[in-house]
């Protein structure tokens, strides 16, 4: 291969119980920079292709590389050094900890660099700044999702999985998430993020999976994603259509 | 085939009967005897308590009475098995020698099986023995809360290892108690005499601690890698502590043994208090101790990474925390703080091959008590079951202050489930 893709995944399949595989020969290349949207109805295999991919869960077959890197089945805190940070959906603050402390979790391959990171981060989302000694077992669910996304961002990564940053907020605070992500975005920072809100989603992306079963079943820019009659009928709903006919 | 099996047996148990029988036989003849040696450590010398009057009595009839020698020895000759009580005449003790303050002069033994039974007197040399102004009631309470702090301290050093492991681990480790008697017994083998306490001591510490790693090391880690149901490790762990208690038990046998220095101090007076120099320094050490283990757990870099383990196993790793080195550290630094209560506490009590496993009962409570998975809890759990089983003995029989702490127990679990120092967490 003369080009090398900067995160190639390789027909991985996967799965959390035996005999089982949620993920079935899945293939993905993303370029650095882009930002990917990966949508797909329930139990497609979204989130767990995340976690396989930040070495959460065992790789059986296939291959994951990053920056030419064979990287499949290295543990999670190995992958967090090599600049690739993990937002999970939920449970993704340490409660008991105060902000300023999960923030320099956060940062704890790199506590030297902990005062610059922390000011960048509080830069970007001022309200952690305002209540650093809070603790986060206190803060609502948009407040966490921030934490949770700033936390990520302590280490400088590469990039960054969002495992469904929208999750359980009102459709404003959703949409400020979606901003924060291309602002992100915007900093160089290549982003792989699993969405249920589809719509949202590939607005802003520049390149949209589909999963259905464990594979992707469509690719394409978000736009396009949005206009195709078959990801209507497979994932977006016919919704509108029903009610009309 | 079977009339020679049944031969075989008959024969092995006429060999058995002769050989139980034949040791039981010689011991029925000899005399028994209610032995002892009074001695009194006057300038740090142990120096034997000649002329002392001892007298046994069972059932109200003088049994006989007896002096002690040039050594401080007697032996009391007893006609059989039974309970006796035996009494110091505390009017025949020499000029500036009297009875430790919270001893008394009459003691209730057992002779069985036709053994030499040792009683043991606590003398001490000044007037430190002698009740104080303060023998009131108050005096008495300032007392037991000293005892219950003491205690209490040692527990709390106990206790916040267990709590840091089911935090991080989520394991209910009833071998806990083995931690602390191993810390304790190594401190006793190393301590024969070649070299100093103190240095004994340490090493002992060092052993504990490499105690706690190979726990850790040998049996948790790879169950946890097996991803192990906890209920499982949890019986592990009980399986565990009984092999480990029965070979101390085995290795150093069941007596209570002392360590060679600081066995008999004179108490120093403080109010209505009478400690000793070993009570404080064991005070002052656990609380110089646990001050730097919050400070620890606070402040620095791996007691914050502990913290976030506990709180979300998967975020820490995620967040780039090695956790099983974490978990290592944890275990290292139970096994580190257990030993070192357990010494205070030989120190205090003698060495057993079962204290720790004494002590794991009021070490649950403890921790319990002050919510789970917390240090701070840990600590003050520690201290109000210490201070409460001493307080209690007040209204009931000092055997029985266990009980009352697990009584407390039960009831500030009603009123506050989350534990004295445990935080309800904010759901959603």
């Amino acid at each position: 291969m003369s080009e090398q893709a900067y995160i190639d995944i390789d027909s991985v399949v996967a799965g959390y119980v035996p005999e089982v595989n949620i993920l079935n020969e899945l293939s993905m290349k993303i370029d650095k920079g882009e930002l990917i949207g990966i949508v797909g109805p329930n139990g497609a295999g979204k989130s767990t292709m995340l976690k396989t991919f930040f070495g959460l869960i065992p790789v059986r077959s296939g291959s994951i590389k990053f920056m030419g890197d064979d990287i499949t089945g290295l543990v999670a805190h190995s992958l967090v050094s090599r600049g690739i940070g993990f937002v999970p959906q939920t449970e993704n603050v340490f409660p008991s900890l105060t902000i300023e402390e999960n923030l320099e979790m956060g940062a704890f391959l790199d506590s030297g660099s902990f005062e610059e990171r922390f000011d960048y981060v509080t830069e970007m989302f001022p309200k952690l700044g305002e209540r650093k000694d809070q603790r986060a077992g206190s803060l609502s669910g948009g407040e966490r999702q921030m934490l949770a996304m700033g936390r990520a961002l302590m280490m400088k990564p590469q990039v960054l999985l969002l495992d469904e940053p929208s999750a359980g907020l009102s459709p404003a605070l959703q949409d400020q998430v979606f901003v924060n992500t291309k602002k992100i975005n915007a900093t160089g920072v290549t982003i792989v993020m699993v969405e249920q809100n589809a719509h949202r989603c590939l607005q802003i992306c520049d390149r949209g999976y589909v999963l259905d079963q464990g594979k992707n079943a469509y690719e394409g820019t978000g736009k396009d994603l949005l206009s195709d009659p078959k990801v209507i009928e497979l994932y977006l709903g016919t919704l509108a259509q029903q009610v009309r006919s | 085939m079977p009339k020679l099996a049944k031969n075989c047996i008959a024969g092995l148990a006429l060999i058995l009967v002769l050989v139980l029988s034949f040791p039981i036989a010689v011991l029925a003849q000899s005399e028994q005897a209610i032995t002892g040696t009074l001695r009194v450590e006057i300038n740090e010398e142990r120096t034997p308590v000649a002329g002392v009057d001892i007298s046994v009595v069972q059932g109200g009839e003088e049994v006989g009475v007896e002096t002690t020698a040039e050594d401080g020895t007697f032996a009391v000759t007893v006609p059989g098995d039974g309970a006796y009580s035996v009494t110091l005449n505390t009017d025949s003790l020499p000029e500036g020698v009297t009875l430790q303050a919270d001893a008394t002069e009459t003691l209730e033994v057992r002779v069985e099986s036709g053994n030499n039974k040792a009683v043991i007197y606590r003398l001490v040399s000044g007037d430190q023995g002698e009740t104080s102004a303060f023998s009131d009631q108050a005096g008495k309470v300032a007392r037991l809360v000293s005892n219950g702090v003491r205690f209490g301290l040692i527990m709390a050093m106990c206790s916040i290892g267990l709590s840091l492991i089911f935090g991080t681990t989520q394991l209910v480790n009833f071998a806990h108690g083995e931690l602390v008697t191993f810390g304790a017994v190594m401190a006793l083998v190393l301590d024969n005499g070649t070299i100093p306490f103190l240095v004994a001591a340490a090493l002992a510490l060092a052993l504990a601690a490499g105690f706690g790693a190979a726990n850790d090391l040998v049996i948790w880690r790879p169950l946890r890698k097996r991803g192990t149901g906890l209920i499982s490790m949890m019986v592990i762990s009980i399986g565990l502590s009984i092999l480990i208690r029965f070979v101390i038990l085995w290795q150093v046998g069941g007596d209570r043994q002392a360590y060679s220095k600081y066995r008999i101090q004179e108490g120093i007076e403080i109010g209505p208090l009478s400690l000793t120099p070993r009570d404080l320094i064991a005070m002052a050490i656990s609380i110089v101790v646990l001050v730097a283990v919050a400070y620890m757990i606070n402040k620095t870099k791996f007691g914050k990474a502990m913290r976030a383990v506990a709180d979300n196993r998967d975020l820490a790793e995620s967040s780039g925390i090695n956790v099983q080195q974490v978990i290592l550290y944890v275990w290292v630094l139970g096994g580190l703080l257990a030993g070192l209560g357990g010494i205070l506490l030989g120190l205090d009590q003698q060495v057993r091959w079962n204290m720790g496993f004494d002590l794991l009962l009021l070490i649950f409570a403890a921790v319990t008590l002050g919510g789970l998975g917390t240090a701070y809890g840990a600590l003050v759990g520690s201290l109000v079951v210490g201070i409460f089983i001493e307080l209690s003995t007040l209204v009931v029989a000092p055997e029985l202050k266990s009980v009352g702490a697990l009584m407390i127990l039960i009831i500030i679990l009603l009123v506050r489930p989350q534990g004295i120092l445990g935080r309800a967490e904010r759901v959603g």
